[in-house]
């Protein structure tokens, strides 16, 4: 059972891991050097409680919040676009429902849905004059994110228990409010991003599903820092204002949200092919996630900087099975709180 | 260990404890190990004082005589809470218990490594060393997995997973003390199985008389996952008479009814990690705590995450005492000079 390390690595190890203790130990009697400084992100306490309360004003007031958000790529590689987190004054559409959602935990399923139709809004990465990734055989992640957000589409819609909406169904640019906005209006009941993603430094096929969170991965998080910069607050404001309101139900739920679609994409998907990596369900603070009121993902359904994989996409089969394992994790998560569907699922290994 | 750094000195005892939601235990360098369940109980006043003839009880003799205590379980819900002086009170008696337990030698100093649930120590640092510094001379605070993992040697490429009463821990070894990222913490353990086990008998034998108590130790006696080729019969009085009856099917769903939240979490931590580093920890995953005595847990797991690639699952053999003897071993190995100011 013990692993394998050489002695001397293991004395290194071992000695590194007791000074841990100590210095942790010392850190809680308050003697530690970095007492003090034990968040990564430190702000004055003096500071933090008014800047933590306007900042949850703001959420719960603002009717909406856009920001361009483009994780996947940007995640392993280079410049980022200039973000914006812009507040609108206009409060025409009423206030967020945001509010609803927060103190009201452990609500059931079917409260949020009813007994009625579910609206099920699909929106296709990118689009237009924004092309998202692209393969290296010139594989466009706007057109492969578009064909597979109709697939699904007509997956959902076929089998007539659902109202789905899109956000756009043609190559044109929409603005990432304007989906926001969309998702919004239409009182959709879940939302769902696809994208594709491109990882530079590795030439592996990954699938990764992101709900709106805190974030602890440093990657993610130097994302969302040049992503909220304008909003003059910090990545660390939103860590702590994200846990002090995490256990509301939208983020529950669409935590649940993310590891069904994340299950169901990966395990089917391995099946397929034995060399794909689970980078699993993730949490990132995009405000633009934060923005839909309803259980909200981003789904990185594959990998276009993999060679096989955009080959792979490029046929009409792959893209289909990628739906069918989208509708799966749509109805996995939809499944979720059955009794009878719970009891299936425990035992049904 | 260097010369000088390994402490041999008499006049101390080394003590590593397992500070459980339902269970504690203490290792000692005196080669004592011993283990109460985590109840204290209180007289609730003069008579029933003289009933019991003593100022504090523990465990399974708390249990018993109830009905005449101020019965505290201080961890039950993963918190100390702060400002609520009953339970630090009982965290102070259960430690002082379990070292009279370990019986140091008149004069001995003690030197204690304790471990408590991931979440418990998130929140309640202060707390807990407080509630603890009094009973021992010099005192170190660490996370249970965290504990488990050193003893274990599983430093570096693996997961331990803590299944206990309370509260089920998972804590990823990457060679480093792990940190809150490494870790995470899931309320379906133990008492979720009994509260479940406790519903599905209710329903199926309404007349029977059984407590949480009962279901408890039905559990720990029968528990197991998939299929089980013995039968299940319990005897559950009903109007005053013993009457056999069949629980296997309801065990079998209570003991399954932690699976889908402990297959998931698995997955999800796993997924934090790189790609090669996640091989190298699926291969390396081990259960420890009272839950991994569920029979057929390990291989459930196991091919539960098989859908996910090649994995590993293994179970610790020692459960009960793997948190307190890798406390010890901390408490050990720590270099003299740490223990001065703590
Ligand atoms: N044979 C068994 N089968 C199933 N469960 C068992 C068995 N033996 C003990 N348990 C359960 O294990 C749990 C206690 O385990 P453990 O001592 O590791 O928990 P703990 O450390 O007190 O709790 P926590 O880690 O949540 O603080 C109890 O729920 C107990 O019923
Ligand atoms: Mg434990
Ligand atoms: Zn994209």
């Amino acid at each position: 059972m013990a692993s394998h390390i050489p002695r001397k690595k293991e004395y290194r190890i071992r000695q590194n891991m007791l000074r841990g203790v100590y210095e942790d130990n010392l850190k809680i009697i308050g003697k530690g050097r970095e007492a003090i400084y034990k968040h990564r992100y430190y702000l004055p306490k003096r500071l933090l409680l008014p800047v933590l309360l306007s900042f949850l004003v703001i959420i719960l007031q603002s009717s909406f919040v856009s920001a361009p958000y483009l994780p996947e790529k940007y995640l392993a590689q280079g410049p980022r676009p200039k973000p914006v987190l812009a507040m609108n004054a206009d409060n025409s559409d009423g206030p967020s429902n945001y509010k609803e959602f927060i103190g009201t935990t452990g609500m059931p399923m079917s409260r949020i849905f009813g007994l009625g139709v579910r609206t099920i809004m699909i929106d296709p990465g990118h689009g237009g004059s924004d092309s998202g990734t692209t393969g290296q055989n010139g594989t466009k992640e706007k057109e492969i994110a578009l064909d597979i957000a109709k697939r699904l589409r007509d997956r959902l819609k076929k089998s007539g228990n659902f109202n789905v909406l899109m956000t756009r169904e043609q190559d044109v640019t929409i603005p990432l409010n304007r989906r926001v906005e969309m998702a919004r209006l239409s009182r959709a009941d879940l939302f769902i991003s696809i994208h594709l993603n491109y990882l530079p430094s590795r030439p592996i096929n990954m699938i990764e599903t992101y709900y709106f969170g805190p974030s602890s991965d440093p990657k993610v998080l130097k994302l969302a820092e040049a992503e909220n910069a304008d909003s003059s607050y910090g990545t660390s404001d939103f860590k702590d204002i994200i846990e002090k309101i995490g256990q509301t139900m939208k983020l529950q739920e669409s935590r649940e949200f993310a590891i069904s679609i994340q299950k169901k994409l990966f395990v089917n998907t391995r099946k397929e092919n034995g060399n794909v990596f689970n980078f699993g369900v993730k949490r990132a603070p995009f405000v633009v996630l934060l923005g839909v009121d309803v259980p909200a993902v981003l789904a990185e359904v594959s990998c276009l900087s993999n060679k096989e994989e955009e080959i792979q996409l490029n046929t009409e089969q792959h893209r289909d099975h990628i739906a069918r394992f989208l509708e799966l994790g749509i109805l996995d998560y939809l499944n979720k709180g059955d009794v009878t569907y719970e009891a299936r699922r425990q035992t049904d290994r | 260990m260097k010369q000088g750094d390994k402490q041999t000195d008499e006049n101390k005892l080394f003590v590593g404890i397992d500070l459980g939601t339902s269970r504690s235990s203490i290792s000692a360098s005196n080669n004592t190990r011993e283990w109460t369940e985590s109840y204290v109980g209180w007289p609730k006043d003069f008579i029933a004082q003289q009933v019991v003839g003593k100022s504090v009880l523990f465990g399974a003799e708390a249990l018993a005589n109830r009905l005449s205590l101020d019965l505290c379980r201080p961890l039950e819900h993963g918190v100390i809470k702060e400002g609520i002086s009953r339970n630090e009170e009982a965290v102070k008696d259960i430690i002082k218990h379990l070292i009279e337990l370990a019986k140091p030698a008149e004069g001995q100093k003690i030197h204690a490594v304790v471990g408590v649930p991931a979440d418990t120590l998130k929140v309640n640092k202060l707390a807990i060393r407080r509630a603890v510094a009094e009973a021992v001379d010099s005192l170190m605070v660490v996370t249970e997995p965290f504990a488990v993992a050193y003893g274990l040697n599983l430093l570096n490429n693996s997961l331990v997973i803590d299944i206990g009463a309370g509260t089920t821990d998972f804590c990823i070894m990457h060679g480093t003390i792990p940190t809150e990222d490494d870790q995470k913490t899931i309320l379906t353990a133990g008492d979720y199985v009994d509260d479940q086990l406790f519903s599905y008998l209710i329903e199926k034998y309404p007349n029977a008389r059984f407590n949480k108590n009962m279901v408890r130790q039905f559990k720990e006696e029968f528990s197991f996952v998939r299929d089980t080729a013995e039968e299940v019969f319990v005897e559950i009085p009903v109007d005053g008479k013993m009457v056999q009856h069949d629980i296997k099917n309801e065990i079998k769903r209570a003991c399954e009814s932690i699976m889908p939240a402990l297959t998931e979490t698995t997955i999800e931590m796993i997924a934090r990690f790189d790609p090669e580093f996640q091989i190298k920890i699926k291969n390396n995953i081990v259960l420890a705590g009272g839950g991994s005595l569920i029979r057929g847990i390990r291989e459930y797991l196991q091919d539960a995450l098989k859908e996910y690639g090649q994995c590993k699952v293994t179970s610790v053999e020692d459960p009960l005492f793997a948190g307190s003897d890798g406390a010890l071993k901390l408490a050990k190995d720590m270099p003299a000079k740490y223990w001065d100011p703590l």
